[in-house]
């Protein structure tokens, strides 16, 4: 009995101590950039690292601001990200509707594409992509970028979609059918309501990659104006010299909205990942 | 009875309508995949046959086919070579490690620890920073003089090392990639993992743990299998993913030290758009396309013969 007590006594320890180690790794990175947004270089450069930043500086967000380049990036990046969410959303409302509900033979050869562009690695057509760009005069334009990355995007969400919309039971449309609702009306009258959920989780979950993005802005995008935030950074801030507080406040304000964003909309997007690669 | 063929007449035209509103619906999403993925892809196959250079592309030309130079400029120079098995390590390395460290974490978040609910959420964190700005947080503690890291092996090794820098090592250089491709991957796997093990039946380990089942046997015999599908989509999605890792690279390493973490994605953007060569760049990403799609299929079939 005892000896028992004692296995099941260091599991748990085990247990804890696997937890902890883990954790540490996982999150104390993201620590790290937040207290080193708040420390002097001169405090940053010592050659032991202190654990808590001893003069708190607001210098590095101060420059940021200030310096106006910063703004230009990160809002060209909302701009960009919230209009790939609102296209893709519409998107793959439509086709994922029309893939949960119609089954038409070609359905399962639409899929197979679609995954099949998914697993498409993003450089291997970023170079053609950027001469078909170019020649129809999207290259250098948010436009262009918009829909690049809504392409890459458009194939799981479409999915994701559709695993919503299968949840909703078919007899509302037959219903609505019945009473002389036309296929469009229903849709929107009456399935979209129901759809909420998903569309959260879409449209959350597309403008979190979008964010993400780096190829295609620093391939599509030349002039420093329209650069987004990821390539603003790599481009700007990160140089043979790097004033690391900078760079940790700017990551700091690229990181900590989405942390929010992700968290407020934690349910959704959480389902949404899980029906999206489980249920296949 | 009568009113049966009077029903299918009346079924008719509703189903050519819906085919039509079908079509409709699915138009932006096929126009906008064909568009930009399924004739760049195509299109950069086709390119990877030709010398197709800056040139080419202000002047509007065409390429012109040129006997599988691009590929034999690339395989003599021994580029290719090295690209293919740098990938190839750095994909299996990083998807068993992943693998590893999300299952396991995932078995324990599982047993609902103290603050399991908490821990599940706050987890996700680095899923959600920008994949740059994880580089750029990576390259702060690496960095050297001042990191993290060179701080700690410091001090671990009381005082010996004082100067390690992960990524200046040519063959350091690659883990430190590795190590920040798990940081940003652990929290997804373990998330799903998580889902599909809550979908094994408890009686079953009840019932075999009565039997006398120890925790390892009751975790190879039938928690696994019971979690089958889920592991194989969930590493394919990681194999995939990190086969087409780039921005970890760009931030971290950019593909040194001479070119000792030079993987295929690295190598295609610098030929393609640091060298201006587009159709060497295309070649690169035709192998490398060709690899992804034979490692993919492969370790599909090995679960599928597993499974049944």
């Amino acid at each position: 009995m005892n000896r028992q007590k004692a296995a099941r006594l260091s599991g748990s320890i085990l247990k804890y101590a696997a937890i902890i180690l883990l954790f540490a790794f996982l999150l104390f990175p993201v620590y790290w950039m937040l207290a080193t947004s708040l420390k002097m270089n001169t405090e940053s450069s010592r050659m032991v690292p202190t654990l808590f930043p001893q003069a708190v500086s607001w210098e590095g967000y101060k420059t940021l601001f200030d310096d106006g380049k910063f703004l230009v990036y990160y809002w060209n990046n909302v701009v960009v990200s919230a209009l790939a969410a609102v296209i893709i959303c519409v998107i793959s409302v439509m086709a994922g509707y029309a893939l949960s509900r119609f089954h038409f033979r070609w359905n399962v050869l639409l899929l197979a594409t679609f995954s099949f562009s998914q697993m498409m690695p993003v450089i291997s057509r970023l170079i053609s992509l950027y001469t078909i760009l170019r020649r129809l005069g999207l290259t250098d334009t948010h436009l262009g970028l918009v829909l690049a990355v809504c392409a890459t995007q458009v194939p799981f969400c479409v999915s994701l979609m559709a695993s919503f919309f299968d949840g909703i039971p078919k007899d509302l449309e037959e219903a609505a059918w019945v009473d002389g609702c036309g296929r469009t009306r229903t849709l929107v009258r009456i399935i979209l309501p129901l759809i909420v959920p998903g569309l959260l989780a879409v449209s959350v979950y597309s403008f979190l990659m979008t964010w993400d993005d780096y190829l295609h802005a620093i391939t599509l995008v030349r002039s420093p104006s329209l650069w987004t935030l990821s390539q603003g950074l790599k481009l700007t801030y990160l140089g043979e010299v790097s004033d690391w507080q900078l760079i940790n406040a700017a990551s700091t304000l690229g990181a900590v909205p989405m942390i929010f964003v992700f968290f407020f909309f934690q349910k959704y997007m959480v389902r949404g990942l899980v029906a999206g690669a489980v249920k296949g | 009875m009568r009113n049966a063929p009077s029903l299918r007449r009346a079924g008719s035209p509703r189903r050519r309508k819906d085919l039509l509103f079908c079509l409709v619906l699915l138009l932006p999403a096929i126009l906008l995949c064909t568009a930009f993925i399924l004739i760049p892809i195509v299109d950069s196959v086709a390119m990877s046959f030709t010398g197709y250079k800056l040139a080419n592309l202000t002047k509007g030309t065409p390429g012109v086919w040129n006997d599988f130079g691009n590929y034999t400029r690339l395989w003599r120079a021994g580029k290719l070579q090295s690209a293919v098995w740098l990938t190839l390590g750095f994909v299996s390395i990083t998807v068993a490690l992943t693998f590893l460290l999300s299952m396991s974490l995932a078995l324990i978040l599982n047993t609902d620890p103290k603050g399991a609910r908490m821990l599940r959420s706050v987890m996700m964190i680095p899923w959600v920073i920008p994949t740059v700005i994880a580089g750029l947080l990576w390259s702060w503690i690496y960095a050297n003089p001042y990191g993290l890291l060179r701080y700690l092996v410091s001090v671990f090794t009381s005082g010996r090392v004082t100067d390690f820098g992960i990524l200046n090592g040519k063959s350091t250089a690659i883990w430190g990639v590795i190590i920040a491709a798990l940081w940003k991957q652990i929290p997804l796997m373990t998330l799903l993992l998580l889902a599909g093990m809550q979908n094994v039946p408890d009686d079953i380990l009840e019932a075999a743990q009565i039997d006398g089942a120890g925790y390892f046997t009751r975790l190879i015999h039938i928690l696994i299998p019971y979690m089958r599908s889920v592991i194989a989509v969930t590493v394919s999605m990681c194999i995939i993913e990190n086969f087409k890792q780039y921005p970890l690279f760009a931030t971290l390493t950019n593909g040194g030290p001479m070119g000792a973490t030079t993987t295929l994605a690295v190598l295609s953007y610098d030929e393609a758009f640091v060298n201006y060569n587009y159709g060497s760049g295309a070649a690169v990403t035709t192998v490398w396309l060709a690899i992804m799609a034979v490692v993919v299929l492969l370790f599909n079939l090995a679960f599928r013969r597993r499974q049944s």
